[in-house]
């Protein structure tokens, strides 16, 4: 039996919490990012990032699978990973700014 | 009657999966603004890669959403041609 978006919602922010961050506070938000998740899952046997285009091939996308090898560096810069779902206590309480998390990823990966 | 002489042309390259993608689209829609909606990760093998060499004309890290806003100008208009080129 496949994950719930629900179940996984509650694993992924458990993840986050042991981590020192949070999901970000937009729930609806947060189930559209796990259901881009899944739907991934679903085509590729692994949950890459929703926010980038996978190759279908798990050794080319090891680095985009969730949580992506970017998410820490973002989030100190930017207090958010690039699809904004993992994200800092400060930027959840919007004492930070809010912007566009640019690629940090190699474009020929 | 008057006929537009300069338009916009609008294309959004966007994952079907990615949630800043989909509110790109509906801020599009909600205004009511023509685009072309370019769905990568939905397309096949040699249209994907078709798209994605496209979308890195315009931007050469390829991430989503990317919103390409060309303008056109038909026919032989100066004052038009002058203003975009400026």
């Amino acid at each position: 039996m496949s994950i719930t978006a629900d179940h996984l919602c509650e694993i992924l922010g458990k993840y986050a919490a042991s981590q020192g961050n949070q999901l970000n506070s937009d729930r609806e938000f947060v189930l559209d990012v796990i259901a881009g998740l899944l739907k991934n899952e679903e085509r590729y046997g692994y949950r890459s990032c929703p926010c980038r285009l996978a190759t279908g091939v798990k050794e080319r996308d090891e680095d985009i699978m969730c949580p992506c090898r970017y998410k820490d560096a973002d989030i100190k810069d930017f207090g958010s990973c690039y699809c904004a779902l993992y994200v800092s206590r400060e930027w959840n309480a919007g004492t930070i700014p809010r912007m566009p998390v640019p690629e940090r990823r190699p474009p020929k990966k | 009657m008057d006929v537009p002489t300069t338009m916009k042309k609008v294309t959004l390259f966007a994952l079907s999966t990615c949630p800043a993608c989909k509110r790109v689209k509906k801020f599009l829609d909600d205004n009511r603004i023509p685009y072309t909606l370019v769905e990568v990760d939905s397309l096949d093998g040699s249209e994907q890669w078709a798209a994605t060499k496209e979308l890195s004309r315009y931007n050469p890290q390829v991430s989503y959403p990317t919103v390409v806003i060309e303008d056109v100008v038909l026919g032989y208009d100066i004052d038009s041609l002058q203003a975009k080129l400026q």
